[in-house]
């Protein structure tokens, strides 16, 4: 009879109870919503530039009409000495000075801005745009070429990307895919750092608490890593449905009371506008079949049980947090290596290197995700995907249970790779 | 009735445990006993099918040991461990249910138990609170809990006050008397003389001595003298640079030698009556368990294993 169950039942219950466990799950959000209003914000800030006072030095007499700068730059056209504008600059009075020599004009030299520096990249991809096309727009009207021309090389030229499909035609958003594909390293990652961590720490603690050979003595080490996995992942998975839901409920309260503030007909003439904007919207996500919510939670699930069982193994190992370190990379290069490439998986989702990667248990999370926003994956290739990964899942537990076994039996010593054989074998 | 049949271990270049032979059986008390690094734990852990032998059988009640026999068998093994953040009674309720009883029979057990032990009260507190001779108390409660037939308890007293050991004393020998086979693994041989029925020595991973506690001591004969007195305790030291006595222990006011050489009790009692102020007591008594130990062990080499059956 297997021990799973009451070694699972009681990783769940002692962790959703702790305090540990309550702190988290309250303040997860607050701290998410951090981290996403620190990249917003300083979006927000660093679009609103300081402005700039710029002096240009116009030697070629021309360039200096066509320059056109964003609007928090002030330009002033100037005719001081060089000497003059550098006092300017130490005085704070100006940002910088451009000099455009004559010879820009026929492709010799070369325009140079001058300043303490500073500005960052943004700004001197700004000065640098606004130069060229000044330039460009210069040289072309001096070979006196018609506005036609002129037209045409302003155009904008689009290419659509149609994929031919069996249901028929659908739009091409390779990039929107790949998202899926980062978005499912993503959470791997996270739920690795933060529950498999868990884990690990779990194991280790069977060990440094010396209760490891009370329990060898009652449970299977295979009942209670596969117990310890599960129940921990048990707990993730509460976790994150309660931010799910507080997010949903909150999103609904809110709606309500905004609803309850806000002019009805405003709010008609809002929802009428975003049903308005749905079709379009529509198109820039790429048709996916409809099972792939569940096979992305499936992809998922295996996932994290594989990434978390190896944290398991890892913490067999060791006789100390601090020396998993050491192990990590065991870790975090399969979820490396498929992000990685990600970009070639999209390129021909069809390929070799893609059909086996989203075969390969590490991997296939990842890569599968990709593959199947991105072309028609046969269903049996899906399915044997996913038996894979619940296969090496098993094995991976089987393996940190074969380390965990020899770990606290030998003194102190790793185990070889012949010993784990024999335990292997024997058990 | 449990028997290990010829058993092996061997770790990388150590042989741990080699050849091994040993029984116990049910309402009996066996001493397992040998130096620190002997091969007892690893004995031990082989019954407890923590590891398994590299060759050789263990079986209770004639059935290899395996899951099964771990369902049946309460293990306190030396270094103890438990959930340190966990409270007693969940602790207690979930060690039981490893062991496969239901939680409610685990709770009710676990209180009788923990009322036995004076420690009711303990339920909900975490280990992490209690003090570590508490905690002890509870790991033995854990060990019993599922009314084990095969009982194995690994120092069991270490870290005891005198008065809780003595309470322990007690309910080891309750079990014993419910016709439990009782496994006692110590290298403190006085306890293992008061308390088992019989005994296995075992030294550098062999069995050098084996067979009851009355026998073992009676093939080795009343070569022991235990003295009283008081005043110059001077004639132990002359008898022992001659190479008559050998001093086992010696305090103040008594001293107990071993005879040596064909040495007669009677001329260790001249030498003490020629040189003490008085005597309070001569006695003429089989040595103890630690004596016999050192004679076995040291001589290992030259096989000593055969010395009663």
């Amino acid at each position: 009879m297997s021990q799973i169950p009451v070694i699972a039942h009681r990783e769940y219950t002692q962790r959703v109870r702790s305090k540990a466990f309550i702190i988290a799950t309250a303040l997860g959000p607050i701290l998410m919503l951090v981290l996403l209003a620190v990249p917003i914000l300083a979006a927000v800030f660093s679009s609103e530039e300081e402005a700039r006072t710029i002096a240009v030095v116009d030697q070629s007499e021309v360039i200096g009409d066509y320059l056109d700068f964003p609007g928090n730059y002030e330009v002033e056209e100037t005719r001081q000495t060089i000497d003059e504008l550098r006092a300017r600059v130490d005085a704070g009075e100006l940002s910088g000075y451009l000099v455009l020599p004559p010879s820009l004009l026929s492709g010799d030299g070369a325009a140079r801005y001058y300043s303490r520096g500073g500005g960052g990249i943004m700004a001197t991809e700004r000065i640098e745009d606004s130069v060229r096309d000044a330039v460009r727009e210069a040289r072309i009207l001096q070979t006196g070429a018609p506005d036609a021309v002129l037209g045409i090389l302003s155009e904008r030229v689009d290419v659509q990307m149609i994929q031919i499909t069996d249901e028929g035609e659908r739009t091409d958003s390779t990039q929107i895919l790949a998202v899926f594909g980062y978005f499912m390293g993503f959470l791997i990652y996270i739920c690795v750092i933060l529950y498999g961590a868990i884990v690990m720490r779990g194991v280790i603690e069977e060990k440094t608490s010396r209760i490891s050979e009370l329990i060898a003595s009652s449970a299977r080490p295979f009942d209670l890593m596969m117990g310890k996995v599960l129940g921990i992942g048990a707990m993730g998975l509460t976790q994150w449905l309660i931010w799910i839901f507080a997010g949903v409920g909150l999103t609904f309260v809110a709606g309500l009371v905004l609803g309850s503030v806000m002019d009805p007909t405003l709010i008609d003439g809002d929802a009428a506008g975003a049903a308005a904007a749905t079709p379009q919207f529509r198109q820039f996500l790429p048709d996916i079949p409809s099972l792939f919510p569940v096979y992305f939670l499936l992809f998922f699930l295996g996932g994290y049980l594989l990434y978390s069982s190896l944290m398991a193994a890892i913490g067999s190992a060791v006789e100390q947090e601090a020396d998993a370190q050491q192990f990590m990379w065991i870790v975090i290069m399969p979820l490396i290596i498929p992000t990685v490439l990600i970009v070639n998986v999209m390129s021909n989702p069809d390929g070799v290197l893609a059909t086996t990667m989203s075969l390969i248990p590490l991997f296939s999370p990842i890569v599968m995700v990709v593959r199947m926003a991105a072309t028609n994956v046969p269903w049996w290739e899906i399915w044997l995907s996913l038996v894979l990964l619940a296969g090496a899942f098993v094995f991976a537990i089987w393996i940190s249970s074969r380390i965990y076994r020899v770990g606290i039996l030998s003194y102190g010593k790793r185990p070889t790779f012949k010993e784990l054989a024999r335990w292997m074998r024997e058990a | 009735m449990l028997k290990v049949n010829t058993v092996t271990k061997r770790f990388r270049t150590k042989l741990a445990v080699d050849a091994v032979s040993l029984s116990a059986s049910s309402g009996r008390i066996l001493g397992l006993l040998g130096p620190n690094g002997a091969g007892k734990t690893t004995t031990i852990r082989m019954i407890a099918y923590i590891t398994t032998p590299d060759t050789g059988e263990i079986t209770f009640d004639g059935k290899r040991v395996g899951p099964w026999s771990q369902r049946v068998m309460g293990y306190l093994p030396e270094e103890r461990g438990l959930y340190r953040r966990m409270k007693v009674g969940e602790q207690l309720e979930y060690l039981g249910r490893l062991k496969g009883i239901p939680r409610t029979d685990a709770r009710e057990t676990a209180k009788k138990w923990l009322d036995r032990f004076d420690a009711a009260d303990w339920w909900s507190k975490r280990i992490d609170e209690l003090s570590k001779g508490m905690q002890q108390k509870v790991q033995f409660v854990s060990t019993v809990l599922h009314n084990p037939d095969l009982l194995i308890f690994d120092e069991p007293f270490s870290g005891l006050d005198p008065i809780n050991a003595e309470l322990l004393q007690s309910v080891i020998l309750e079990l014993k008397e419910e016709g439990k086979t009782i496994l006692f693994a110590s290298h403190r041989m006085e306890q293992v003389e008061q308390l088992c029925d019989d005994i296995c020595m075992i030294a550098n991973g062999r069995i050098v001595l084996n067979g009851t506690v009355r026998e073992i001591k009676q093939s080795y004969g009343r070569d022991t003298v235990g003295l009283e007195f008081d005043g110059s305790s001077r004639f132990l030291d002359d008898l022992e640079d001659a190479g008559r006595i050998r001093v086992i222990t010696r305090t103040h006011q008594a001293t107990e030698v071993r005879l040596i050489d064909g040495t007669s009790p009677r001329q260790v009692l001249d030498a003490a009556l020629a040189e003490v102020d008085t005597l309070f007591r001569f006695e003429v008594v089989e040595p103890p368990l630690n004596e016999i130990f050192i004679s076995v062990a040291g001589g290992s080499n030259t096989d000593a294993s055969e010395t009663s059956a």
